[in-house]
């Protein structure tokens, strides 16, 4: 199936929310899907240590996320009855307010949509080797901890 | 035998370079010690290691040509 080819999830700087209705609009010929499940991660104003949170600035293991993703795509298509699993990472600076990661899951019926894309983020976090870095309004930086 | 190392995220704020070439390591328990010893700093971090972009939890012998990934924990999304 033309949706499991590896590539890469990685997008230069903010996913634009103009992005995020395009894909959408592009599944209108997909006439079996009866389910979209969107999740979008937004980078938050958090304090640390009394500073706001300016931005985040995300690396990654490149090549090694595009092997992994190929993996844990073949697992959710065989997990869930899924038409398409689309995924997006930012990579760069993100400024607080903008949208740093989109995913986006179709299917027949909304179970397999919204189970698959609720779990689909828990992933990302956790197997996936992206590190943030949050820059706060003086230019000292933190790295981020995912919870 | 050349194995290149390849750093990420805060383990770069300790070795200040994203990579550096080691020879004589046959293994990646020598990797580690070489690299403690160059970077003492990073005896108290917590990292994963990837061989060739495959996680490695284990001492395993190396090979020429072989990419060493040090990685800290994920901070994805």
């Amino acid at each position: 199936m033309s949706n499991k080819k590896p590539s890469s999830i990685f997008v230069s700087g903010p996913i634009a929310a103009q992005k995020i209705a395009e894909d959408i609009q592009k599944h209108s010929s997909k006439v079996s899907i009866g389910a979209h499940s969107i999740f979008l991660g937004q980078v938050r104003a958090d304090e640390i240590d009394n500073k706001k949170v300016t931005a985040i600035e995300y690396t990654a293991y490149e090549e090694m996320v595009m092997e992994k993703m190929a993996v844990i795509r073949e697992s959710f298509f065989a997990k869930y009855a899924l038409t398409c699993m689309h995924i997006y990472h930012s990579l760069g600076r993100v400024d607080v307010g903008e949208i740093c990661l989109f995913v986006f899951t179709s299917s027949a019926h909304r179970r397999d949509a919204i189970d698959a894309c609720n779990e689909m983020v828990e992933t990302i976090k956790k197997e996936l080797p992206i590190w943030g870095k949050e820059i706060c309004e003086d230019n000292s930086t933190v790295w981020k901890q995912n919870n | 035998m050349d194995v290149q190392v390849i750093f990420f995220g805060s383990i770069i704020d300790i070795t200040l370079v994203d990579s550096v070439l080691l020879n004589n390591c046959t293994d990646l328990d020598s990797i580690v010690n070489d690299l403690i010893e160059r970077y003492p700093a990073l005896a108290n971090k917590k990292y994963f290691i990837a061989v060739n972009q495959k996680m490695v939890h284990e001492n395993i012998k190396l090979k020429m040509g072989d990419t060493v990934a040090l990685m800290p924990p994920f901070s994805g999304g």
